[in-house]
């Protein structure tokens, strides 16, 4: 689903690369956490794979796609395929529960019938088809990050990349969001989760690719967060 | 692409941003109304070179004993100028005007000022008037053809009179011009930065938009509406002002000149073809000024 061949990406303002000749592939339907302290490169490895940057060697494939070569006016098609999900959730304060999801469908034309028809079904999958109507800041953390999920869910993309979901959520609320996102992961999306949250890498028992300074440090097909950490 | 859902951000837009919105219109219609009194200037200055190329007149003054003597161009000296005149193929009539014609023509036309009393009929020559066949070079011609004749004092070319009126109308149209080029400049900024901030007060929105792939064209879009809207509604005001202007300002101001059929009157019609020019050009340099803001500023 994404393959990292030999990726380093530097950043004018620094000397140390943001990622280190970093080689990495992530198949079809997998789950994988994304470790590491802050400044490992985490959000940098995400954000190459939405083309939010391009790096400055080495090649990104999502799917078929080789990111960096794409050129600039089918970025968007790339990003239809991919979910994304935030710590900080990004809802628009301004529309519903059900008006957050819709608009992400209606930015990228789909038809106002496919839009009655998603929204229902998708805030159903995440536990909300009673607050469809309520708005963003009538809902607690944990029920705006499945709103979030529901928004990135929507378009049903084959990748759902996920930057510290849990961040701002108490370890309950968290364990709810990381069920949810595993029955996504059951449809056969392929779920990439960056995280600093011991507890959940440890109770997943899924595979961990740790970064550390850039560089892939650990990748083991069932890991814990790591001892001492 | 949803119409109204473009329609929607772009109210949205406009409201949250409503201060610098009327800031943007005003400034837009300024300028375009400077513009348009550049354009109503142009044109007039066609007209009255149209209304003047059939009735300018070259003056033949003759000299103060001449004057005096004789009323009715009937002497040796006037009669002899103007067979000469007549004779020229560039001249196509010749037209006495006396002292005592002279003088009443001059009461006439300073009626009820103290100059009409302090002159009295022999301080005004009598003139030989010629209409002219060929309006470029005839007055050139009668000139040569008058110079050092016995009977004549000055030869004045009435189109001499004229050019400083055009002079005057070309003015006002350099220093509209100058002025809408300086209003351009600060609407031009004002759009731009009203593009920015509107770009940043929705910057969750384009943020999302960004996020699950919505082509740059349609995210750019209500930015670019937003643009144009001010341009176009700023484009409508100048129309109106220009009207407005014409109507309680400008035809009164000429209503002597324009009866004394010195200049044409500035009609409805001129206002209404310079709208249509001040709506495209409003629309045309608001959508490209809002385009490159989002292309050199804006992250969409």
């Amino acid at each position: 689903m994404i393959r990292l061949e030999r990726v380093t990406k530097m950043y004018a303002a620094s000397t140390r690369p943001a990622l280190d000749r970093v080689s990495v592939e992530v198949g079809k339907g997998e789950f994988a956490f994304l470790i590491g302290p802050s400044g490992s490169g985490k959000s940098t490895f995400l954000r190459l794979l939405l083309r939010e940057d391009v790096p400055t060697r080495g090649e990104v494939y999502v799917s078929d796609l080789n990111v960096a070569r794409i050129p600039r006016r089918k970025v968007p098609r790339l990003r239809q395929r991919i979910g994304c999900v935030f710590q900080d959730f990004r809802l628009l304060t301004n529309r519903t529960v059900a008006g957050n999801v819709a608009f992400a469908l209606e930015v990228i034309g789909r038809s106002p019938t496919t839009v009655r028809r998603v929204v229902p079904e998708v805030l159903d999958l995440v536990g909300l088809a009673g607050k469809a109507e309520r708005m963003p800041h009538e809902l607690s953390g944990g029920e705006q990050q499945r709103v979030a999920i529901a928004r990135a869910f929507a378009n049903r993309p084959p990748l759902l990349l996920a930057d510290e979901p849990t961040g701002n959520l108490d370890p309950d609320t968290s364990q709810d969001i990381m069920l949810l996102l595993e029955r996504i992961n059951r449809t056969g999306t392929t779920v990439v989760m960056a995280t600093h949250d011991h507890a959940i890498v440890d109770s997943m028992r899924r595979r961990v690719v740790e970064l550390d300074l850039g560089r892939i440090v650990r990748d083991e097909a069932r890991g814990v967060y790591g001892v001492g950490r | 692409m949803r119409g109204h859902l473009v329609v929607r951000e772009v109210v949205t837009g406009l409201r949250r941003n409503v201060t610098m919105t009327v800031a943007m219109v005003l400034t837009t219609a300024i300028s375009l109304a400077l513009v348009g009194t550049g354009l109503l200037a142009v044109r007039t200055i066609d007209r009255t070179e149209q209304l003047y190329s059939d009735r300018v007149e070259v003056q033949i003054a003759l000299t103060r004993d001449v004057s005096i003597a004789d009323a009715d161009c009937s002497g040796d000296v006037c009669a002899g100028l103007r067979a000469r005149l007549e004779s020229s193929p560039q001249v196509a009539a010749v037209r006495f005007e006396s002292q005592q014609q002279a003088y009443q023509r001059y009461r006439e036309l300073f009626a009820g000022q103290r100059l009409a009393e302090v002159v009295g009929p022999q301080s005004l020559p009598a003139t030989l008037r010629v209409r002219l066949a060929d309006q470029e070079q005839g007055a050139a011609a009668v000139r040569e053809l008058m110079a050092g004749e016995v009977g004549v004092s000055t030869v004045i070319d009435q189109r001499d009179v004229v050019g400083k009126l055009f002079d005057f109308l070309g003015g006002v149209r350099n220093v509209a011009f100058a002025l809408a080029v300086v209003q351009a400049v600060a609407a031009l900024l004002l759009i731009s930065n009203t593009v920015q901030v509107s770009a940043f007060t929705r910057r969750t929105e384009v943020g999302v938009m960004r996020l699950v792939g919505a082509s740059r064209w349609y995210t750019q879009l209500p930015f670019l509406i937003e643009a144009v809207l001010t341009g176009v509604t700023g484009a409508l005001i100048a129309a109106i002002a220009l009207l407005a202007g014409k109507v309680l300002f400008i035809d009164r101001l000429l209503a002597g000149i324009v009866s004394a059929n010195v200049v044409p009157p500035i009609q409805v019609a001129d206002v209404l073809w310079v709208s249509p020019v001040l709506l495209a050009v409003g629309a045309g340099i608001a959508g490209i000024t809002g385009y490159a803001t989002l292309r050199l500023y804006v992250r969409l």
